[in-house]
């Protein structure tokens, strides 16, 4: 008895791994999901943009690199048709630059798909090193941080640019977010300037994110893949989130069931010492 | 003075920001946005800064052919290549990034990114395997965070609550079999019968829980990071805060001074 009990609590880490491996990858392939409810923060965040008048501009910041792209280039993928198809205006910079071609290559394809003129409906201004100073600056004139888009095209002879100055010609501010800067656009863009923001980010990044959610100081939450799977199916638009979610699931149960069979053998065996 | 002017630069900088903040009319809410442009530009630098700390670590890596010499080299061949492709693709699209450009096309969508992402999807597994190994309830707190993390794990994921009777069923037999245990080698009599007692509760538990978890398991979930999960951030966060700003305050009047080394 004593042998099994070592047994299962000492699992060859490589079965661990080939049944992880296994039940992510089925799932993906099969592409078959659950029904599920949205998240509160997610229809927040998705009602918000929804209220918004057509031709607002909305700023996007692309915090993130290839490392949180299965999570978040969905999501932002899906919020772009969304902002698009209700006609609004995307303005978007990062604060990651090895991150920031991500969002370029999605605002490029949905822009392309939705029929949109680079210019007119969306621009694309890259990045400036100096995070705090870029969103200070960009408070009072955003032309003392970006004077010409990545092309180096002057903004000025960008129609969507011309009479955008600061955050108070802007409706709305969304982060994607797969560290810490959401918290610098709290402190710097919402807190001063008052900018409406919405964050989305990583499931590990989003419990940092809670508190500016419940205190208001954001309009909408989507954390993780759970988010975008949330945002898709209210927009009714489902795609590789959505499809996802039955991996993150079998996966979860997984790795419950091996915590159990671990925690079984634990207490055994100190039962048996 | 080696020491003297540096402290000075500080003690203005920092001064000028914090008065700023508050009074942000003339002349400070210029200088604000001066100090800032400088911060942009400083930081632009600390970009070349890194990258040359980076090569000279790995040129005197290989110069002294160490154990790691192979990688140092690799680093600076891949390096180099990045770096001449960009500079070409810049020079013919007038961005690397450009969407015709071939450094966007070949090398950063089929190298880099495959390359960054299967680093962080390997966290998957080791994830699954730490989990196993060191989720252990050892104590009440541990036991606590446990019941926790598998409240949440299934109640944000769809159909989680679906699975959560099942294992309310196994986790409350595990605890009536302890108990069942702890009982059998008691003397006492009282003992024995609270050990059983607690058994049977254990087993009669496993109805009631399991039902109210299937229906309320994302209300539960939700609640976990709504109420205490959020208690402990907003905790952490006041504590960081109030840190940062006595460190600020430290290296603003020169009693931290770590930073001149």
């Amino acid at each position: 008895m004593k042998e099994f009990f070592e047994k299962i609590s000492k699992i060859d880490r490589r079965i661990i791994y080939l049944l992880v491996f296994i039940s992510i990858t089925i799932p993906l392939l099969i592409k078959k999901g659950f029904e599920f409810e949205a998240l509160p923060e997610v229809k927040n965040a998705y009602e918000f943009i929804e209220k918004l008048p057509t031709g607002s501009r909305v700023l996007i910041s692309i915090d993130y690199d290839a490392a949180s792209m299965p999570e978040l280039q969905p999501l932002l993928e899906v919020m772009l048709v969304h902002l698009f198809k209700k006609d609004l205006k995307v303005i978007m910079m990062g604060h990651w630059p090895l991150g920031l071609p991500l969002g370029q290559i999605a605002l490029e394809k949905i822009a392309k798909e939705m029929k949109k003129e680079y210019g007119r409906d969306y621009v694309f201004l890259g990045y400036r090193p100096g995070i705090a100073a870029v969103m200070l600056n960009m408070g009072k004139e955003i032309r003392m941080v970006f004077d010409v888009d990545y092309k180096g095209t002057p903004i000025d002879s960008l129609p969507l640019m011309k009479n955008v100055h600061n955050y108070n010609d802007i409706a709305l501010l969304i982060g994607f977010e797969a560290g810490a800067v959401g918290d610098y656009w709290v402190q710097f863009a919402q807190a001063r300037y008052g900018q409406k923001i919405i964050l989305t980010s990583t499931a590990v990044v989003a419990p940092d994110l809670y508190p500016y959610f419940q205190a208001k100081q954001i309009e909408g939450l989507i954390g993780g893949l759970r988010g975008a799977a949330d945002y898709e199916n209210l927009l009714k638009r489902r795609g590789f989130a959505y499809s996802g979610m039955t991996a993150q699931t079998i996966i979860h149960v997984i790795i419950l069931i091996f915590i159990i069979i671990g925690n079984i053998g634990f207490i055994a065996l100190r039962r048996i010492k | 003075m080696k020491k003297g002017v540096p402290l000075f630069i500080t003690f203005i900088s920092g001064f000028i920001l914090i008065v700023a903040l508050f009074i942000p009319h003339e002349p400070f809410g210029s200088l604000q946005e001066r100090f800032n442009d400088w911060y942009i530009i400083v930081s632009g630098f600390t970009l070349i800064l890194g990258i040359d700390s980076l090569l000279a670590y790995h040129y005197r890596k290989i110069k002294r052919k160490e154990k790691e010499a192979p990688y140092s080299f690799a680093l600076l061949l891949t390096f180099i290549i990045t770096l001449l492709w960009g500079i070409y693709s810049g020079i013919k699209h007038g961005n690397p990034f450009a969407p015709t450009s071939t450094f966007l096309r070949y090398f950063y969508t089929y190298v880099f990114v495959p390359l960054q992402a299967t680093m962080f999807s390997l966290l998957a597994f080791f994830i699954a395997s730490a989990a196993y190994r060191a989720f252990r309830a050892r104590g009440l707190n541990a036991t606590l965070l446990l019941i926790s993390a598998g409240i949440v794990m299934l109640g944000r994921v769809p159909k989680g609550e679906d699975f959560s009777p099942y294992f309310i069923a196994v986790t409350f037999i595990l605890i009536a079999i302890v108990c069942i245990l702890e009982a059998l080698p008691r003397i006492s009599i009282y003992e024995r019968v609270l050990f059983f007692g607690l058994a049977i509760i254990s087993l009669i538990l496993i109805f009631p829980i399991g039902i109210f978890l299937k229906t309320k398991l994302p209300l539960l979930s939700d609640w976990i990071m709504n109420v205490p999960q959020l208690g402990a951030k907003r905790g952490l966060f006041i504590g960081i805060s109030l840190g940062a700003i006595a460190m600020a305050l430290r290296i603003i009047l020169g009693i931290e001074r770590t930073y001149l080394k």
